[in-house]
Parts: C-alpha cells; structure tokens; sequence
C-alpha cells in the first residue's frame, strides 16, 4: 500500500525563517510532515501491524533532502520512500499534484491495495488532490475515514467514515468497499492495539522504523518527469487549470448576540440569569 | 485469552534489570509500563553504584547489561565526594571520598530518562528472541487469579491476558502491592520526599570548576542550615553537562513542620556554595517595542528564541569534550562570536550571572531499614526494588538503583527457576526469592551497622572538636573511636536494632545542629557574586511536559483530614488548596510523587498519561 504525504513548514518557534523583509523564508525554514499526513502514515502503520502490510511513501516536494520523509518513515515504518522533484512540478494546482502522484504510485513494486491520504493540508489545500489521484487511479475513493478494517479473504476494507453536515450531529457512517481503495484519513482517526501481542508487534515495528529511517536516504528513490513518464501537459503549471485570483482571509462573522454583564453575587442578577435561561430552553422545546 | 509466561509491571531500572535477566535466560516476559515512553515516569540522584560486598554476593549492573561500560549513557564516574555543613555563608567541608569508594567498583552519576531507555534497548533485543518485550503506555489496575493458581493481568488500555508468574517492579508506589494486600500503603515514618531540580551547565565548566579531568565527577553533600530544620539533606551531583541538585527529607519530619518541598530546594540553591556551583553566563531578552507592528514583534521574538537556541547549541558545542580538530575549534569559536554579534547588536540581547533551570521533579524513597517487605511475595507475583520498600539510607548514602538491580536479578532468577519445574506455588516461587533477598549484602545493610563504614566518618571527623559533637554523643563516640570498643559497641547497637537506634541517628542534631555549629565554628566564608533569579513552583510546572488525563488518578478520601490540609503545603507540584476550611485537588500538575498516597485512593496515571520527565 501507498501513504501520499505533504511536507509542510515547520511553524513552530525556531524552526521558522524570515527573510530580512519579514517574509517567510522558505528555504531555511524546517520542512515537517504535515499533521493530516502524519495521521495517514499512522493509519497506515495500523494495516502493517495487523495485516503485515508493505507499505511506501510518496511526496512531491522540491526539497530532495527532506527529514519530513524520514519522519513518514518513522511512523508507518515505509520500506520505500518516492520523492517526485522537477521544476516542471512546481506552480501544479492539485490536479496537477494529482497526476504526478498518479503516476508515481503507478511506478511502485508490487500490487496497490491501498491508497492513504491526508485529509488536507494545513499550509493552503482544499482536499481535492485525494479525490483526484483515487479517479485517476481508478481507484473508489472513501473519505473522512475514522476506522477501517480489512477482510483478506473476501479482499474487502469496511470503513467508518464520519460524516459532519451543517446544523445536524454528526454521523458515522460503515462502508464495506473492494479492493483497492483509496482512503483519506479524518483528522479524529485513531487506532489501537488492544492486545499484548499486537502492541508487541507494533513496539518491534516501530524500533525498526526508527533504526531504518536513520539512513532514510537508502531508501529514497527521486524521480523527476521524465523518469516518472508523466505528460507534460497534465503536470505543473500545465497541468494546472485553476487559477488563483485572489486570496483573501475569512472574513469574520457578525456578531449577533447582545451580551449583558451579570454579577455571581447579585440575587436579583441571578434571577434575571434564570429567567433567560428558562425562557431560552422553552424555545428550543417548542421548536 | 492471550497467555504468556512472565509479566513484569514496572519499567524502572528494577524491572528492566528483571527482563533482561529473565531474557539472558531464555524466558519470555512481557514488561508493562505506564509511561508513554521507558524512563518518562523514572527519577533519581542519582549515583549508580557498582559494588564488591566483602561479605555475600550481588549481581551489578554491568554483568546484567554486558555493554553497560562500553555503552550506557552514564554520565560522569564521580570520584569526589564530600559533605559541607553550611551555616548562612560559612560553609565547612569533609571529604568522604572514602565512604563513596567503600566497596565500590564505581559510582557513575546517570539521568534516569536516558539510562532507563539504554536497559530497554538492550532488554528488548534479547526478550524480543523469546516472543517477549516492553509495552510502554499499558498501566496495570489489577490482577486476578485463575483456579489453576494463573494470574490474569488486567490492565486499561489492553485486552486481558495470562501469566505464569508476575514480577512487581512498579516503584514505591506500587499500587499493586497494596491491592493484593501484600504489604500495607507505606507510612511516613517510612520515607522520604525527595525533590530534585536538573541545572544546566556546559561540560567543561563543570570540569573546571569542579576540579574534575573530562568523563570524572563530584558529589557534594549538605547538611546544616540548607535543610531549613529537617531530617536529612542536600545534594548536587556532576553530569555530564547539568547538575542535578536535590533535597531528601525524612516525610515524618515534613509531617511535623511542613515546608515546602520547592523551598527545601531553593534554600539549598541560595546557599553561597550551591550559587556558585550552579552560575552561568545566561543571555537575557530586551523587551519588545510595543508600539512596533504587531508581526514585526512577533518576527523579532521568534528571531531572538532562535539566536538564543543557535547561541547555546554552539556554545555547548565549543564548550563539550567533543573530538574537534583546530579548524573546527576555530568555526566553532567563530560561530559563536557572530551569533553573539548578532544577539547583542541587533536584538538589544545582554548578558547576566545567573544559572539555568531545565526540570523540577520529586518522588517518595522508601528506607529499607524501616520498611523493606519481610514476605517479598504474595502468590505468583515477587515484589523487588523501590515496590518492596528496598532502598538503602545510611548517612548521606542513598541506594536503590543498585539494590533494585540486584532485586531484579533475584527475582528472574527465581521465576526461571520455577519456569523450568512448573511451580509456581508460593513455597516454591516465593520462599525461594525471599530467601535470596534475606542473603543479599544489601539487605544485610538495612539490618545491622557496618562498623568499618562508620569507621570513615569517625576518621573524617577526627579533626572536628571533641566538645562540638561530644556534648551530643560523648559516650558512643568514645566507644566508636576506640577499636577494640567499637565492636563492642556496633554489636550492642546491632542487638538494640536499628528501631531503636535510629530516632537517636536521625535526628535534628545529626543533620542540622551539629553541622551548623561546626559550619559556624570552623567553616569559611563563601563570597558570593550574584544572586541566582530562582523558578517560581508555577514556572517549573510549567516547564514540565504532560498529557493531561481529564480523569483524576487521585481521589481524596476526607477532605477535612489533617494530613491533607499538610498537602496544600507538602505537595511538591501545588496541586491542594483550601477552599472553605476543605482540601480540594487540582490532579493535572501532579507529577506522581506519592506524597498525598497515605490518605487518598492513590493510582498511577492511565497509560501514556500525566507528566513525562525529560532527565529524571
Ligand atoms: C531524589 C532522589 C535521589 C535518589 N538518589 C539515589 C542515588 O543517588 N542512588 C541510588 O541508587 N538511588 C537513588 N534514589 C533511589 C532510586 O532512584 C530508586 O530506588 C529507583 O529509581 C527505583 O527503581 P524502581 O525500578 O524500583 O522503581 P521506579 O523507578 O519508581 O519505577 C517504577 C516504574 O513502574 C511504573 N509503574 C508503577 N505502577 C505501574 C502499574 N500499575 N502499571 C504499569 N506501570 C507501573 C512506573 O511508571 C515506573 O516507571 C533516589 C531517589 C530519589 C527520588
Ligand atoms: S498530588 Fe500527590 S502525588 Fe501528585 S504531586 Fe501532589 S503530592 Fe505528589
């Protein structure tokens, strides 16, 4: 199986770098895994323990020397690392993204049963390249996955997807899907290991991982355009329909409470307090 | 049910030492421990000693860790030991080089965290051979029995499962000794409170100013004024580049004349010889303009915590016993000169005497002369180290490490030895490994006096004047003095016991008026050439890292007892206040001492929970 992580920069306290006008630098500036890929590197680790799955790790980045893999590789215990570096990359929307990784699982040994995503990432995703490459794969793609479980007989993956929709509680929802699929891990995602003989594995996993990513550049293979065999025209800037036309920030909601200060130690204050709530809780009923 | 041979609950140096026993055997054993990581929960001092008993036989650590000389992350081999008795600025110095060195092969000062996960490294390699390991974040709540005589071990956060055999290493704390009703919760009277603060300093100050030539080390001990009227002492030990300094108190004594366990610290550190031990050169940030932008003041802190981080990354470089050739001396040299530049010229940064906090940390020793377990056993499960009540308290020596290694041994020993004749029963588990406890030379030490190691402090006190100590313990001392008298005399106190002996040992003239007299009389005085800007309690708690648990582990039983309005004093981390004439508990800045335990229900943390020491 595949794990497509990100590597994003490291914002935490002095591991940043700006440039002397204010700007961040990024070239000094740390790369990390980004947390939704860390999580699907974990996700992932969960079918190697329980399922003795291989599993590799692609990114496209244009660091080549990059310790965000050799963190991926410490938390799914990877045994191949795809790096996709060419300046024909850059400027790619995540269509774009999307082919190159395409393309690059496509290259990976062996027979893809699954495909983990992040959710999205933090430093400007939308959450479109997991969709993307899974369609491109031809691959069903599952997303906001919570849990899953495969079944290596039937060679089907039931999943837990949790399901937030505006004004209603969430819902989780099982989906039993063939293999190969294409997940995309929620950021709630958590497993465990419930008994003593697979957290042993688990440890035993992780120890290795650990010695193994100390020399992760052994395993890592870069792979530009060409070595990759993707069409030029569906990568990079290229490749890339959208257009960024403007970015702005969210803009804030209006306030639309009216907040009155009350004092703890006023009886009458506190009546008032009641009255409101009642007032509130009967509403609420009555709709 | 998943089954396995041996578990073993508990992964401090006792349990650890157990595994890789049990492995170096050929035995499977499983190790739970609750913290996230081997050595988060662990601290010490601490010096491990290596020891060649005259008489009997203990296993040290480095035959059970073959690569331990080689390979551990030890950090100075300390071969200076002296005890000050302090007296405000008079300081009066004894060296008790010889006590250390008696019946020593060495005395290494460690930082458990690390040590602690070098045993697991090496235990797991070789229990990983026989299908067993060490689960970090698994805490155990309780064990059951099956018919058969097979323990089951439950735990929070794994399914059940069964073993043959239980080795109980989970501390002084143990709740599992307490749960079987093996032995009863430990009495004040019974401990220590131990609080500890890790300071840092570049190794080479510390070979200067210590008077040390590079990997040795100095132990420094304090009694006198420094103990603020309590039973016991100050320590400051050489690392490799920190110190540790602690304070170890008698808890019956706290109990009587509550102190805060952080002042009992910070009284040691204010000592004009502790100041001096512990300064350093420490940069200091310029305030920010506040009528800057605000991202601009945001990019000026995250710059200088940059140059601060870089400048004392070099500076630990240029100042550590690292191999370097003269070019790289002189990058180094050059490196640190421009970040200091930069420091100093762009960002305001200026430069003070002071010293550098990096962890605060407490825990409860026990004192074997007082309350090591008779009955180590209890069915199928041995109890070893600090969890059966084995430290040793003599004087300024304090030793567990060594003992619960020793401990650990005995106890694989024992249960591999079942192992091979499938006998689990207490006549043939138990009796056996309470026998080899009772054999053990260390146990010997909570017994009886050694005379030829009172002998190196009556030496060391031969210049002290007579009438100082004399008026105190005339008589003992003539006896003592004496050789042919001295037998006589250890032999009468060795009938007497120690019960008996001890309230007489320990006392407030052995630790603080004896030593404040003798500072005022014969000591010197120390300058003093700054005055170190010491941590608040919220600070160092704050430094600390946890993952809270949003259940509590503790609960108090009666909120109106005496003992627990002490708490809101003798709570090392400030977790009790007194609301309205009751006790309440605030359990997230706990950092699992123990020192609430008499009169709470008192567990450890979930798995993973609760603080986790990054030196121990
Ligand atoms: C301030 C201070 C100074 C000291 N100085 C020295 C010194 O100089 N030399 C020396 O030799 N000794 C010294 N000691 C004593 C020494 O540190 C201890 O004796 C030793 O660390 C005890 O080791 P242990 O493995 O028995 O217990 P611990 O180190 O307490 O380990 C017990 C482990 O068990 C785990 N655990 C407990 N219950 C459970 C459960 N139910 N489930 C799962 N896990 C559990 C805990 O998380 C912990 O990691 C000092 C102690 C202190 C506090
Ligand atoms: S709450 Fe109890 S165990 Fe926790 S730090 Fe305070 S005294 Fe120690």
């Amino acid at each position: 199986m595949a794990v497509v992580v990100k590597l994003e920069p490291d914002f935490s306290e002095g591991s940043i770098s700006y440039n002397p006008d204010g700007t961040l630098n990024r070239n000094e500036t740390k790369s990390t895994l980004g947390p939704h890929s860390r999580i699907a590197a974990q996700a992932a680790f969960y079918a190697k323990v329980k399922y003795g799955a291989r599993i590799s790790v692609a990114s496209m980045s244009g660091h080549v020397a990059n310790t965000a893999l050799q963190q991926a590789m410490q938390t799914c215990d990877a045994e191949v690392l795809h790096l996709y570096n060419d300046v024909l990359f850059a400027g790619a929307d995540t269509l774009g993204t999307a082919e190159t990784l395409k393309a690059g699982i496509s290259k990976m040994e062996g027979k893809m049963d699954i495909v983990f995503s992040g959710h999205r990432a933090s430093d400007g995703e939308t959450g479109q390249t997991g969709p993307q490459i899974a369609w491109k794969l031809g691959f069903p793609f599952l997303g906001h996955v919570i849990s899953y479980d495969v079944n290596l007989e039937k060679r089907t993956i039931t999943v837990k997807r949790l399901l937030s929709l505006q004004g209603m509680p969430d819902v989780i929802e099982e989906v039993e899907a063939p293999l190969p699929v294409f997940i995309a891990i929620d950021p709630s995602y958590k497993h465990s290991f419930d008994t003593v003989s697979e957290r042993l594995t688990s440890e035993k996993y992780q120890r290795e991982a650990y010695e193994r990513a100390k020399n992760y550049k052994d395993r890592l293979q870069v792979f530009n355009s060409e070595k990759l065999g993707v069409n030029r025209g569906l990568i990079g800037l290229a490749g890339s329909p959208t257009i960024v036309y403007d970015v702005q920030r969210v803009p804030k909601g209006k306030a639309t409470r009216h907040a009155e200060v009350l004092d703890g130690s006023n009886p009458e204050h506190i009546r008032k307090a009641v009255a409101r709530m009642r007032e509130a809780l009967s509403a609420m009923v009555t709709k | 049910m998943e089954k396995y041979d041996v578990a073993i609950i508990g992964g401090g140096s006792t349990g650890l030492a157990a595994l890789k026993q049990l492995s170096n055997l050929g035995k499977q054993a499983i190790l739970l421990e609750a913290g996230s990581k081997i050595g988060s929960k662990n601290i010490s001092g601490g010096i491990l000693y290596s020891k060649k008993p005259r008489k009997g036989i203990v296993t040290n650590v480095e035959q059970v860790f073959e690569n331990f000389l080689d390979d551990a992350p030890f950090e100075r081999k300390i071969t200076k030991y002296i005890l000050h008795s302090t007296s405000k600025d008079k300081v009066y110095s004894m060296d008790l080089t010889a006590a250390h060195d008696y019946q020593a092969n060495f005395g290494y000062s460690v930082l458990l965290n690390k040590l602690n996960s070098w045993f697991a490294k090496q235990a797991v390699e070789t229990a990983q051979k026989f299908g067993g390991g060490i689960i970090p974040g698994v805490h155990v709540k309780s064990v059951k029995w099956n018919e058969d005589g097979t323990a089951i071990i439950q735990t929070d956060e794994l399914d059940e499962f069964e073993v043959k055999a239980i080795i109980a290493a989970g501390g002084v704390n143990s709740e599992i000794a307490e749960m079987t009703g093996a032995r009863p919760k430990f009495t004040p009277m019974q401990l220590y409170q131990g609080v500890k603060v890790i300071v840092k300093l570049p190794e080479k100050i510390i070979d200067e100013r210590f008077g040390v030539s590079s990997g040795e080390g100095a132990a420094h001990l304090f009694a006198g004024d420094v103990t603020l009227n309590h039973i016991g002492g100050g320590f400051l030990y050489t690392n490799r580049n920190t110190l540790s300094v602690g304070a170890v108190y008698h808890l019956d004594s706290q109990l009587r004349n509550p102190t805060e366990p952080y002042r009992l610290i910070d009284a040691l550190l204010k000592n004009p010889m502790v100041s001096e031990f512990i300064k350093d050169n420490v940069p200091v940030r310029a305030d920010i303009d506040k009528s800057l932008p605000q991202e601009e003041q945001l990019r000026i802190r995250f710059a200088v915590t940059k140059l601060i981080k870089t400048w004392y990354d070099v500076r630990e470089n240029h100042l550590s016993s690292n191999e370097k050739d003269e070019q790289a001396i002189a990058d180094i040299k050059a490196k640190l000169s421009f970040v200091q530049e930069q420091m100093t010229a762009k960002y305001n940064v200026t430069f003070k005497t002071d010293y550098v906090e990096a962890e605060y940390g407490a825990k409860l020793i026990p004192d074997g002369k007082r309350c090591r377990m008779k009955k180590p056993f209890f069915k199928n499960i041995l109890f070893a180290g600090d969890a059966a009540g084995r430290g040793i308290f003599i004087g300024p020596r304090i030793e567990g490490l060594n003992v619960g290694i020793d401990d650990g041994v005995r106890a694989a020993n024992a249960v591999a030895r079942a192992l091979d004749k499938n006998d689990f029963s207490e006549s043939f588990l138990g009796q056996y490994y309470s026998q080899s406890l009772e054999e053990s030379p260390y146990t010997m030490d909570m017994k009886q006096i050694d005379q030829d190691y009172l002998k190196i402090f009556l030496d060391a006190a031969r210049d002290v004047p007579k009438d100082i100590i004399g008026s105190r313990y005339g008589p003992i001392l003539k006896m003592m003095s004496n050789r042919t008298l001295r037998g006589i005399a250890v032999k009468f106190a060795n009938v007497l016991g120690y019960d008996k002996l001890l309230p007489m040992i320990e006392s407030e003239d052995t630790y603080v008026k004896v030593p404040i007299e003798l500072a005022e009389r014969l000591g010197k005085s120390i300058p003093i050439s700054y005055s170190p800007s010491i941590l608040s309690i919220a600070d160092r708690i704050s430094k600390l890292s946890y993952n809270d648990d949003h259940m509590p582990h503790i609960k108090i039983r009666d909120p109106d007892s005496e003992y627990m309005k002490k708490m809101v004093i003798l709570c090392p981390a400030k977790c009790y206040s007194e609301e309205g004439g009751k006790i309440m508990l605030q359990h997230e800045g706990c950092i699992d001492c123990g020192t609430c335990s008499q009169e709470t229900d008192w567990k450890h943390p979930r798995g993973e929970k609760g603080v986790n020491y990054q030196y121990g």
